[in-house]
């Protein structure tokens, strides 16, 4: 692992090693593929669901995927920012992902569009201290994944 | 498997009471169903507590209130499935003939959280991401308005013939009527939620007394049969899963109507899992009452109120009566139990001779719920 991968894991607490950067570093997440059967799962897990092989790979996954369903949330424990959006996003690996949705308005949100990784900072911990966490974000433009 | 009947039924009015204990709030259901079943408490063999966030062993802090002491008190977690869990866990006790009789009873005290949200598992991924049981289903809600044409106004009608119910109950936490104009401008919780979409937090207990069915008459009170008893897990999906049909209730009613050779439309009165206004549309659906997206004209033509072909939660419901969540279960019983008897004055379901009660429970990553419980009942 590298250096600024361990800083990330380390600013990411909600996420362990859910979360990676590509080279031009570019938030996206990493999940599990069972290296006997197939199956495909996220968050990254060490024995696989169906088979029961701990055969796991570390699968990385697209940045973009579309929105399921989605919520304004106005209450919820101590330490989330409120109002979030809560969505379902699934990606083309053929898993979902419950998520923070980000950036811009919730009502230009839209069932099935493109949304995109990305990291946000999401609530406050005990000590008042920003959490960090990954999010998706409605894709505004074209090709700037 | 023996014949399994309740023979007693109790409650508390669901409500708020900090200033209670558990084993407070538990002890006169208990009393109650035992009054009610004339059963001498030396008979009761085993007792089953349903409760999930109650603490260790909340049976016994209860039973010895009553001196119900030195059996088998078992004590069962399965979220809002809590008491229901228990339930068929007795029943399947006695018709195995392992006892004769045997006590369950479900209680919560949600107030000791002090309000707000349910709290949920925090080492589950979804939970540490920010999920809550009230955004949970609002994304099912929806999904399903996305693809079926409902609107807030239909939901805000569940709520409000929720509340029409509850007025009749004197057990129900929210007593007053309500109107689509009221619910939809409460204040939000998870759009499309208002407050009042949601079922109110809040503490309770209940109780039922299960014996074999031979052995009803030496008690001199009407017997209510159990006709069918399901209990199953959600499935775990990693990927996609259609959030507008519970998988695990349409699963579970298909198994539990086959094996009790009872269909939808022998139901004549039902509790169903309403902790959310989609909740109750979705569960008309899913326990064969209507077709695919035709809940909120079921709804809407009157046929699940009182004096309906198919009442469901004549009690108020979750929405209505509360849902301090591990007594909810049993309290379902106790409302079809007096259903059966014709015992529910003002909300009597004329007639009623089948009922069916419908409990699930949720919040762990990966399942529509991690656990639903539906049973059938007859006279």
């Amino acid at each position: 692992m590298t250096q600024a991968a361990r800083e990330l894991q380390a600013a990411l607490s909600l996420d362990g090693d859910a979360v990676t950067r590509e080279g031009n570093g570019a938030p996206h997440l990493v999940g599990s593929a069972c290296g006997d059967c197939g199956k495909r799962v996220f968050p990254p897990t060490d024995v696989c669901p169906d088979c029961m092989s701990e055969n796991m790979r570390r699968l990385a996954l697209s940045r973009r995927g579309t929105l399921y369903s989605w919520s304004v949330v106005h209450a919820a424990p101590r330490g989330w920012t409120l109002p979030f959006v809560a969505g379902y996003v699934d990606l083309p690996e053929g898993v979902r992902v419950f998520a923070h949705i980000v950036g811009g308005d919730p009502k230009a949100l839209a069932f099935d569009m493109t949304v995109e990784t990305t990291i946000s900072v999401l609530g406050n911990d005990d000590e008042g201290r920003a959490l960090d966490g990954f999010a998706f974000a409605p894709v505004v433009k074209e090709g700037d994944a | 498997m023996r014949d399994v009947a309740v023979i007693g039924a109790g409650m508390i009015p669901f409500g708020k009471f900090p200033d209670r204990t558990l084993d407070a709030i538990a002890w006169p259901a208990v009393k109650h169903a035992i009054e009610d079943a004339g059963i001498p408490k030396k008979d009761i063999e085993a007792a089953y507590c349903g409760t999930a966030l109650g603490g260790m062993m909340a049976g016994q802090r209860i039973l010895k209130r009553l001196g119900i002491t030195g059996l088998p008190i078992v004590n069962i977690e399965n979220a809002c499935s809590s008491s229901s869990s228990a339930f068929r866990e007795a029943w399947i006790a006695v018709g195995a003939g392992v006892y004769d009789a045997v006590l369950v009873i479900g209680v919560e005290k949600l107030t000791r959280f002090g309000g707000g949200t349910l709290p949920l598992e925090k080492e589950d991924w979804e939970v540490a991401h920010g999920l809550v049981m009230p955004a949970l289903y609002a994304m099912r809600a929806r999904r399903y308005m996305h693809e079926y044409g409902l609107t807030v106004e239909q939901l805000a009608r569940v709520s409000v013939k929720a509340r029409r119910h509850g007025a009749l109950n004197p057990d129900a936490q929210m007593r007053k009527e309500t109107t689509v104009e009221e619910v939809n401008a409460a204040r939000p919780v998870a759009e499309p939620f208002t407050l009042f979409h949601c079922c109110p937090s809040g503490d309770g207990a209940a109780a039922v007394i299960v014996v074999a069915a031979d052995r009803a008459a030496r008690y001199g009170v009407t017997p209510v049969r159990v006709a069918g008893s399901e209990l199953t897990s959600g499935r775990y999906v990693t990927g996609f899963r259609d959030m507008t049909s519970p998988e695990i209730t349409v699963r579970g009613a298909k198994e539990l109507y086959e094996t009790a050779g009872i269909g939808p439309e022998d139901v004549n009165v039902a509790e169903v899992h309403d902790a959310f206004t989609i909740a109750e549309l979705m569960y008309y659906e899913a326990l064969g009452f209507c077709a695919r997206g035709e809940a909120a004209r079921l709804l809407e033509d009157g046929e699940t109120s009182l004096g309906g072909r198919i009442p469901v939660n004549p009690s108020g419901g979750l929405l209505a009566k509360g849902h301090p969540i591990g007594a909810t279960g049993v309290a379902q019983i106790v409302e079809i139990v007096r259903q059966l008897r014709g015992q529910c004055g003002p909300r009597q379901v004329e007639g009623a001779k089948v009922g069916l009660t419908h409990c699930t429970g949720g919040g762990v990553s990966g399942f529509d719920h991690g656990v639903c419980s539906i049973h059938l009942f007859s006279r």
